[in-house]
């Protein structure tokens, strides 16, 4: 159908614009290179998240001592492993040259060490392990983790997101349709909650309502919904009062339909293209607050982690092991990155008069 | 009206980069304008009127914009060629402009005499209270009552009317010899375009001032103008005086547009006449006559290349393959 | 005029108010008390702090006391930190949180509307597209990455700035230089996109075509014409930019050890430190709420179109 609206040309040869909205989108958002890399940025990141439990070697439960804190490398691990230990051996057996004799034994011990991990190079299938992200102090690829975090941060800023919308379309409809009183007091009370420092309360709750050792995750999800719905209710509200007194909703009512078939048929087909450019800026947002949340250790909590308690990890071992570190925070903050260009992009595509560019 | 032209316009060509291709808005455009004239330029949206006049003080946003070719020669100097200082000089000064939507021109973080204060004094060298004591002067002639009061108010406390009213008199204070009005009345009520363009016509009579009145309502041109130009497409398809305009139109658009207009000294049970089809966009327009998908009066030749100009007694004119002599040898 | 300032503000009073009770509830029905952590300890000890802190009163009773004394500008003792108030321990971290806030937001504003007109006039040009991929990486990096990754590079690795500490340290005014630039730095982001748009925005606008048909050379035009207007939604942001610095504070705060409120917030929330995590959220509510009336004000002595009749 649309393709078909393309290619017509009109008597002087010309192209003649697409008619429908999404058409025209999609035509504005194929011009758009950096939202096209965006959308295939973002679609790897979901693609391997969805899929990560289904490649056995993303692991990132599995605890291996003598690999712990290696850095990235291509290389196997025991290569690595060796290489390390030879360090440590070269240093104390320096300070054994300047008479320490008392570090005698713990070269000696790490000798036996080179031997035995020189031995099992080959026979130990461990050492032929690859860590390109490097490990963690346990001895856990850090590439796994930062790939099961993201499957946690990622659902909580859908979750989240979905949450908003639902809630925020279900509440935004309801008082822009019917307004009157109900409106006063639905946006009365969304007033006063825009007025409360939400993330302190969230802080608050997630502090005092999650239980130590158990998985707060439903908590973080309630704590994050519970006032993220404000702004979509807002713009619903708004879109379905412009567009209720427009003429197709009054040819619609003037023909029998009911308040909810004119509500779910005519007035949110129409919003749609607000409430996606509002997901797709929404969703970083979420992910951040989330790792926020984590980061201050009242988050997700363990076995499960999130991008933001990855970081929070590194970042106390980062003067040693920055890997630690930079591996969830560079994909993290990639991931981000290219969400909000995608959001720009599709908001430019969807919502062209759009009064909030930013 | 003199025999003095102050203002030649010499195939002028303004084109817009966008992503589609080039929009040659303006494709080759000449008139003059002499000492106290009014011109009208007549056309449908998108026919590159307020581009031809924007080009002519040099404002079209660059880029997209560009001007591509011609001169706008003002008392035989090329604006197009002046130093941004120069033209400065003209602007608001020597050609000054009003615009279609009052409500949205003047600056809604001002003052209005902050507004006509800094056109004053950027072009005549009086102080601060001269120049307020001016603009009231300026407004008590545009009918503003109780200009003294109302001077220190803010747009958004006037009318649409009354800011075209405080346009028209900051357009005019600081006594141009060219008004441009492009499209003034259009987007105010009926009852008001009326007063506009009387005030309009008395102001610039009363202070010699040649007018271009960019409009695409030929009863707007009909009580106000001395020569008229229409244009399609970008090009001018018919010029002439007034009268000849509307008592013998050549060019089938002309007579189209002309056939369009309610007429209430006649009586008809005829369907008001308009014309069919849309205008066509202007990016990658084939060597064609742009009018001939609407024409009734299309002949093949049309389809294939631009007509050249047709002259006609009393300085008419028109681009139509109906009166080339060419057409016939074809 | 004033008669609109007077009756916005005391609409102050009801927000104040609600945020005082949601957030006196909330706490109060969390499960655990404050004293629920310490172990081995005597029931008749546990019944007396009970009732050294009205803990064994009725909910209202304590809320209505609490109201009192919150009416009479006292927080309470803390029942954590036992040798202090709550008014005193805020009122030795307030400060800092305040200079390290009020730096933040300066540095962001100033630097942000500074870039953001610089990359509206050079629109397309390198300058912008430099500037405005700056900003887009500002709003994705999240503080408390940026924060670490400056630590590592700045103090770890180059050892131009300290690690962390405060400015009654050694090392004085350095230590602000890392945090303040990590607090500022996504309301930087988004002051320089947001001012850069509505400059864009004014810029085509009908009345700065008006300007420049009346002659006025480019810079008076920028200055008197396109600014007043541009920059009004940053004043507007500058509320929620605030909400949004105390918010980042508490991670940047203990990221690098600065002793402000925001450092205390969470492990008081932990602690279940009643009176001092209530004294937290009604100073950072009231810093908030006194923060958007003063932008209300200033937004409407901008905007000539606001009226208050």
């Amino acid at each position: 159908m649309s393709r078909k609206i393309e290619k017509a040309v009109n008597e002087f040869n010309q192209q003649m614009k697409p008619v429908s909205l999404w058409a025209d989108a999609w035509k504005r958002l194929r011009r758009n290179k950096m939202a096209l890399i965006s959308l295939w940025v973002v679609g790897f990141y979901a693609l391997v998240a969805v899929t990560a439990p289904l490649f056995s070697f993303l692991d990132y439960r599995t605890q291996v001592i003598e690999h712990a804190n290696l850095p990235p490398s291509l290389r196997p691990a025991g290569e690595l492993v060796i290489e390390k230990l030879e360090a440590r051996h070269a240093l104390i057996k320096e300070r054994v040259d300047e008479g320490m004799d008392s570090l005698k034994p713990e070269m000696e011990r790490i000798e036996a060490d080179i031997q035995k991990a020189k031995d099992e190079l080959d026979t130990n299938p461990v050492n032929k392990k690859v860590y390109i992200f490097g490990t963690d102090s346990l001895g856990r690829d850090m590439l796994s983790k930062t790939i099961y975090g993201a499957r946690i941060s990622m659902m909580v800023g859908l979750v989240g997101t979905l949450t908003a919308v639902f809630v925020g379309i279900l509440i935004g409809a309801i008082s822009g349709y019917i307004g009157g009183w109900l409106d006063n007091l639905l946006m009365r009370f969304v007033d006063i909650m825009y007025g409360l420092p939400y993330m302190l309360i969230v802080i608050i709750l997630m502090a005092m309502f999650r239980k130590e050792g158990q998985s707060s995750i439903v908590i973080l999800f309630v704590g994050i919904a519970l006032v993220s719905w404000l702004t979509i209710a807002r713009v619903v509200r708004g879109q379905i009062i412009s567009l209720k007194n427009s003429e197709f909703v009054e040819a619609a009512r003037s023909m029998g339909a009911s308040t909810g078939r004119i509500i779910f048929r005519h007035l949110l087909p129409n919003t749609i293209g607000v409430i996606i450019v509002f997901t797709s800026l929404s969703l970083p947002s979420f992910i951040m607050n989330e790792s926020f949340l984590s980061f201050l250790g009242i988050g997700v909590s363990a076995p499960l982690s999130s991008w933001g308690s990855l970081v929070s990890e590194g970042a106390n071992t980062m003067e040693l092991y920055p890997w630690q570190l930079l591996a969830p925070a560079i994909e993290m903050t990639v991931f981000l990155f290219f969400m909000n260009f995608l959001g720009d992009g599709l908001r430019d595509a969807l919502d062209p008069q759009s009064k909030n560019r930013t | 009206m003199s025999d003095e032209v102050i203002l030649q316009v010499k195939d002028l060509k303004t084109y817009f980069t966008v992503d589609e291709g080039v929009v040659k808005a303006v494709d080759g455009v000449s008139f003059d304008l002499h000492r106290g004239e009014t011109l009208g330029i007549v056309g449908e949206s998108g026919s590159g009127k307020s581009v031809t006049n924007l080009s002519v003080i040099n404002l079209i946003p660059m880029p997209p914009g560009k001007i591509a070719g011609g001169q706008v020669l003002f008392h035989g100097k090329n604006v197009l060629a002046m130093s941004s200082n120069e033209i400065r000089e003209i602007r608001g000064n020597k050609i000054s402009m009003i615009f279609q939507d009052p409500m949205t021109s003047l600056n809604p973080f001002l003052r209005i005499s902050t507004q006509m204060v800094e056109t004053i004094q950027l072009h005549q060298k009086i102080d601060k209270k001269a120049a307020k004591a001016k603009a009231i002067e300026m407004l008590k002639l545009a009918g503003i009552p109780a200009p003294e009061k109302r001077i220190d108010q803010y747009p958004h406390q006037f009318s649409g009317g009354m800011r075209q009213r405080v346009m028209i008199a900051m357009g005019l204070s600081c006594n141009p010899e060219i008004l441009i009005a492009d499209e003034p009345t259009s987007a105010l009520d009926v009852t008001i375009q009326a007063q506009i363009l009387e005030l309009m016509q008395e102001l610039t009579r009363k202070l010699g001032t040649a007018v271009i009145l960019i409009t695409h309502s030929l009863g707007v041109v009909a009580g106000m103008c001395d020569t008229i130009c229409v244009m399609y497409a970008g090009r001018i398809v018919e010029r002439g005086r007034t009268e000849e305009i509307f008592e013998s139109p050549r060019h089938p658009y002309t007579q189209g547009l002309i056939r369009s207009v309610p007429r209430l000294d006649q009586e008809t049970k005829e369907r008001l006449y308009s014309i069919p089809g849309q205008p066509p966009n202007v990016i990658d327009l084939p060597d064609c006559c742009p009018f001939y998908p609407r024409c009734e009066k299309v002949m093949d030749i049309c389809r294939g290349k631009y007509p050249s100009v047709a002259s006609f007694e009393n300085n008419q004119s028109a681009s139509c393959w109906l009166y080339a002599k060419e057409a016939q040898n074809v | 005029m004033s008669r609109y300032i007077i009756r916005r503000f005391l609409s102050l009073i009801p927000t104040i108010f609600i945020i005082i009770t949601l957030s006196f509830f909330l706490i109060r029905f969390a499960p655990g008390g404050p004293f629920s952590s310490e172990k081995n300890v005597p029931e008749q000890v546990l019944q007396n702090l009970m009732r050294k802190y009205h803990m064994d009163e009725p909910m209202w009773r304590q809320y209505l006391r609490y109201m009192g004394d919150v009416l009479r500008g006292d927080l309470g003792p803390s029942f954590r930190y036992r040798d202090n108030t709550v008014n005193e321990l805020i009122g030795q971290s307030l400060p800092n949180s305040m200079l390290l806030g009020t730096i933040a937001l300066l540095l962001a504003s100033l630097v942000g509307i500074g870039v953001g007109i610089i990359s509206a006039l050079k629109q397309n040009h390198w300058q912008d597209y430099t500037v405005m991929s700056i900003a887009v990486v500002g709003i994705s990096v999240p503080l408390f990455v940026i924060g670490p990754v400056l630590q590592l590079v700045f103090a770890m690795k180059l050892h131009w700035l300290p690690l962390s500490g405060w400015i009654n340290s050694r090392d004085g005014f350095k230590t602000l230089i890392m945090p303040a630039l990590t607090l500022s730095f996504p309301y930087f982001a988004y002051i320089a996109r947001l001012s850069r748009a509505s400059l864009l925005e004014i810029l085509r606008s009908d009345y700065v075509r008006t300007a420049r048909a009346k002659g006025l050379a480019e810079p008076t035009v920028i200055w008197k014409h396109v600014l007043k207007g541009g920059l009004l939604p940053v004043v507007s942001y500058l509320g929620p930019a605030f909400s949004g610095i105390i918010t980042g504070s508490i991670v940047i705060e203990s990221v690098f050890a600065i002793p402000g409120v925001g450092r205390i917030f969470v492990q008081s929330a932990l602690n279940r430190d009643y009176t001092l995590i209530m004294g937290e959220v009604i100073v950072y509510s009231m810093i908030l709420v006194l923060m958007n009336f003063v932008v209300d004000i200033v937004y409407g002595f901008l905007d000539p179109r606001i009226s208050y009749n």
